[in-house]
């Protein structure tokens, strides 16, 4: 149809709306796409074109990812990026870089927006798994209406609460792949309201963990200043993501532009990035009251977020290097959200000073490092405890205010290994 | 006034003031990321609506049909409601009744059940959240929002909006009652449900109420969130900045001048504040800002006696 | 015609607009989804159970102050349109009045009724 095409010549033009699904190794690569102009990440398949899926899973078939592509309104596309595939899946391989990536986006985009009927099929069989008619005019009525199933799913069972109500609780289970949490964390949730009653981390499925600097220092001696450097990447990676979060995502963009080739000579435009921060209020207004609504089970938690309650847990006290150089680790109160991204917000400049003060100098591992999430060892290179953190946290909070926190602890979901897929979490 | 000119005039106005701050927001955006490059701001707003035109809308399994799909045309029409209350230029008033106010108070308080019915239809688990936490801001918001209102009745003695703009002749209502405009851009966000204020469709709920929505249905939903920020700056710029009065330009364009200035404020706002927590849009609606609405009302109407 | 019955027809006619435009958007994109399309979304799992439930409300006490306060709004309107006319002692009833809900606030402020959880 002559309007089909010209309405499509002019939709090319808008940012292709991405739905990513991200394996451990992908994250920053997928992350990274925000910059582009011509992609948009978006937080639910409903709004997206096309499924990108980056990284390798290590499961197949990935939980989740079936009914996330079924869920994508027609025209939709899959693509697949930097991961193997495995022969049954379907969609269109990437190799490459980013600009070889947005390339094959952009012309997908065009083919599917002209003629739709290209699009990937449904991948799921057609079958009502919870097949239920009634006999009425308006489908109501019939056996298993009055049986606690209408309309085929039961509704939420009744439990008791404050208040000394007896309300429904609804169990949900959240995740992996939207856009609220961090991809690749998933959550069994009992919800009264929205307020978190019970919440269970569904164990992780391993995925191939991505090369990392800090690791490869625990073995081979690497100069402090990429060491530190890296760690303020890292900072404001995790920095804009939490931003977008909170709904700022402009600023989250400028904090990614500034990771991507962060220098000495960027230190003034970092600190204006966390003057914005600040006056955004979203340490004042948001972070802290949430500490009230915490109970004080903080935890103790690993790198930062033991720093930011006062421990002095950090591995680069015992390195020579370190203390020649007059490293001292930034100590904060009492923890709680909004400690923990002072502390971070503190350790970028901190680490920005160092890779300047240090000039040549090379730090020496000896079996531990201190990574951006916490100290790594030798024989355990994974470094944080904040998922096993996490129910005692969120349990009884208001479902923003639990997304909240889980930003701020910056989980790497995928850091449980060697758990099995329990069965019937595939869809 | 005619009928046919009436849906003509508000139907043109809201189009280009949609378009206007689709661009405007897309700029600011850039601009507070740092990007260089604002070639193509100008076609963002048509691009994004011809990408939606394009793509299919949604169902989920077992939906209150009605109500998903009244929500979005209803919301555009409580916008194009609220618009004719205030007369758009000198003579120019679609429904400028002696209780104009009423009118566009009753028109926003509707976005409240607007958005709800958003969130109920689509018998989904996130945007449930957003409809209930909407109701809550709005109910939270609204007693604000009337009071100023309600405040720059007072030296005016009429509930009317272009008596309103006409009692500012001598002077502005925002130098007059120096807490109203405040207060009413912040219950103005709410109601519009945009930055600091984006609880119903946050990105805590993945998009909140507008989860399962997409297509056309999408496109409208937006198109109408954006007239209801429009409709909510223009009776701002009424209200509280004299509306169409001003010298060397004409009536119209003084209001044209005068809604985008709020409309630009409340927009950046978007980009500079973080979004609020629930609790505490409930908690200083009623701690902060109705107190501050009350001593407005009085003190004001203590000095215009 | 009245002013309140164009402010009608213009609603009419946007929401009659909006209809049209979805009417067309189906036009252009046929509806036909298979049942796992239509799974709510909630990340990838599907659901158990319906999203519809006996959602505990708990700010129904602020609600309550709400209709409190909204009646006292009624009362507003017209005692702004005559307030210049009757003088000071308008004010000084209508500020008795506000101070008896204000205490409202407050006690629901101490009996925790403004908190979320």
């Amino acid at each position: 149809m002559g309007i089909r095409a010209i309405l499509a010549r002019l939709a090319h033009t808008a940012p292709i709306p991405v739905f990513p699904v991200t394996g451990a190794d992908a994250i920053d690569a997928v992350r990274d796409l925000r910059l582009r102009p011509e992609i948009e990440l978006v937080s639910t398949p409903r709004h997206a074109s096309v499924l990108l899926v980056a990284g390798n899973f290590g499961v197949n078939p990935v939980p989740g990812l079936a009914l996330v592509h079924d869920q994508m309104p027609l025209p939709r596309v899959t693509v697949h990026w930097k991961g193997e595939i495995a022969d049954d899946a379907h969609g269109q391989v990437v190799s490459g870089d980013e600009a070889n990536l947005v390339e094959k986006l952009s012309a997908l985009d065009r083919e599917i927006l002209v003629a739709p009927g290209l699009s990937d099929p449904a991948t799921l069989p057609d079958v009502d798994p919870v097949d239920w008619r009634g006999v009425g005019p308006y489908g109501h009525g019939g056996k298993g209406m009055t049986g606690g199933t209408p309309f085929g799913r039961p509704l939420a069972e009744r439990a008791p609460d404050r208040d000394g109500i007896e309300l429904d609780q609804l169990p949900v289970t959240i995740g992996p792949w939207v856009g609220a949490l961090p991809p690749g964390l998933q959550l069994r949730v009992k919800f009264q309201g929205d307020v978190i009653q019970e919440v269970e981390v569904v164990p992780a499925f391993a995925s191939t963990r991505p090369d990392n600097v800090f690791v490869a220092a625990l073995h081979t001696p690497t100069a402090v200043a990429i060491l530190e450097l890296e760690r303020a990447r890292h900072h404001l990676r995790w920095l804009a993501d939490a931003l977008t979060f909170h709904g700022l995502p402009a600023l989250g963009l400028w904090a990614l532009r500034l990771a991507h080739d962060l220098g000495p000579q960027d230190r003034t435009e970092v600190e204006d990035l966390l003057k914005s921060l600040r006056r955004s209020w979203v340490i004042t207004m948001v972070l802290s009251r949430i500490d009230g609504a915490l109970d004080g089970s903080l935890g103790a938690g690993s790198g930062p977020l033991a720093r930011a309650a006062g421990l002095e847990d950090d591995a680069r006290l015992d390195d020579p290097v370190y203390q020649a150089l007059d490293f001292q680790p930034i100590l904060g109160g009492t923890g709680g959200p909004a400690a923990w991204w002072r502390q971070r917000m503190a350790e970028i400049v901190q680490s920005l000073d160092l890779s300047i003060r240090a000039g040549d100098m090379t730090a020496f591992g000896r079996g531990s490092v201190e990574g951006p999430r916490g100290r790594l060892h030798a024989d355990n290179p994974d470094a944080s405890t904040s998922l096993e953190l996490l129910p005692g946290l969120i349990a009884g909070l208001e479902w923003g205010d639990a997304a909240s926190v889980i930003w701020s602890l910056d989980i790497d979901p995928f850091a449980r290994m060697d758990v099995e897929v329990p069965a019937g979490m595939e869809t | 006034m005619n009928p046919l000119a009436s849906v003509a005039l508000v139907g043109i106005v809201l189009i280009v003031s949609v378009y206007l701050v689709a661009v405007i927001d897309a700029a600011l955006g850039l601009r507070v990321s740092h990007e260089r490059r604002y070639a193509g701001v100008w076609m963002v707003p048509v691009a994004g609506a011809a990408r939606l035109a394009l793509q299919r809308r949604s169902l989920t399994e077992r939906p209150d049909r009605e109500a998903w799909a009244l929500a979005p045309p209803l919301l555009a029409g409580l916008a194009a409601v609220a618009l004719t209350a205030i007369p758009l230029a000198p003579g120019v008033g679609i429904a400028d009744i002696r209780a104009g106010i009423v009118l566009f108070g009753a028109a926003m308080m509707q976005v409240m059940v607007a958005v709800f019915l958003h969130g109920w239809g689509s018998n989904s688990v996130f945007p449930l959240f957003g409809a209930f936490r909407m109701a809550a801001a709005g109910l939270s918001m609204g007693i604000p929002f009337s009071l100023v209102l309600i405040t720059t009745a007072l030296p005016a003695e009429s509930l009317s909006v272009g008596t309103i703009i006409a009692s500012q002749e001598g002077l502005w209502n925002v130098l007059r009652q120096p807490l109203g405009l405040p207060v009413f851009l912040i219950t103005a966000l709410a109601f519009s449900f945009w930055g600091p204020m984006n609880l119903p469709d946050g990105g805590d709920l993945a998009g909140g109420t507008a989860v399962e929505a997409s297509g056309i249905p999408f496109l409208v939903w937006r198109i109408a969130r954006v007239a209801v920020l429009v409709a909510l700056a223009a009776m701002g710029a009424a209200a509280f900045l004299g509306g169409y009065l001003g010298p060397w330009l004409p009536g119209w364009l003084w209001m044209i001048v005068k809604t985008m200035v709020l409309a630009t404020l409340m927009i950046w706002s978007g980009h500079r504040f973080a979004r609020m927590r629930i609790e505490s849009v409930v908690l200083f609606g009623w701690t902060l800002l109705l107190p501050i609405a009350l001593v407005d009302v009085f003190v004001s109407g203590a000095l215009t006696l | 015609m009245t002013a309140l019955g164009s402010a009608l027809v213009v609603f009419l006619a946007a929401v009659l607009a909006a209809g049209v435009v979805r009417w067309v958007g189906d036009v252009l994109n046929p509806l036909t989804l298979t049942v796992p399309e239509r799974v709510p979304f909630a990340g990838g799992s599907p659901p158990e159970y319906h999203a519809w439930n006996r959602f505990h409300i708990r700010w129904y006490t602020m609600a309550l102050l709400f209709l409190a306060f909204d009646m006292e709004m009624v009362f507003m309107y017209p005692w702004a349109v005559v307030f210049v006319r009757e003088g000071l002692i308008s004010l000084v009833e209508m500020l008795m009045f506000i101070l008896i809900l204000v205490v409202g606030i407050v006690y629901t402020w101490r009996e925790r009724g403004f908190e979320w959880a």
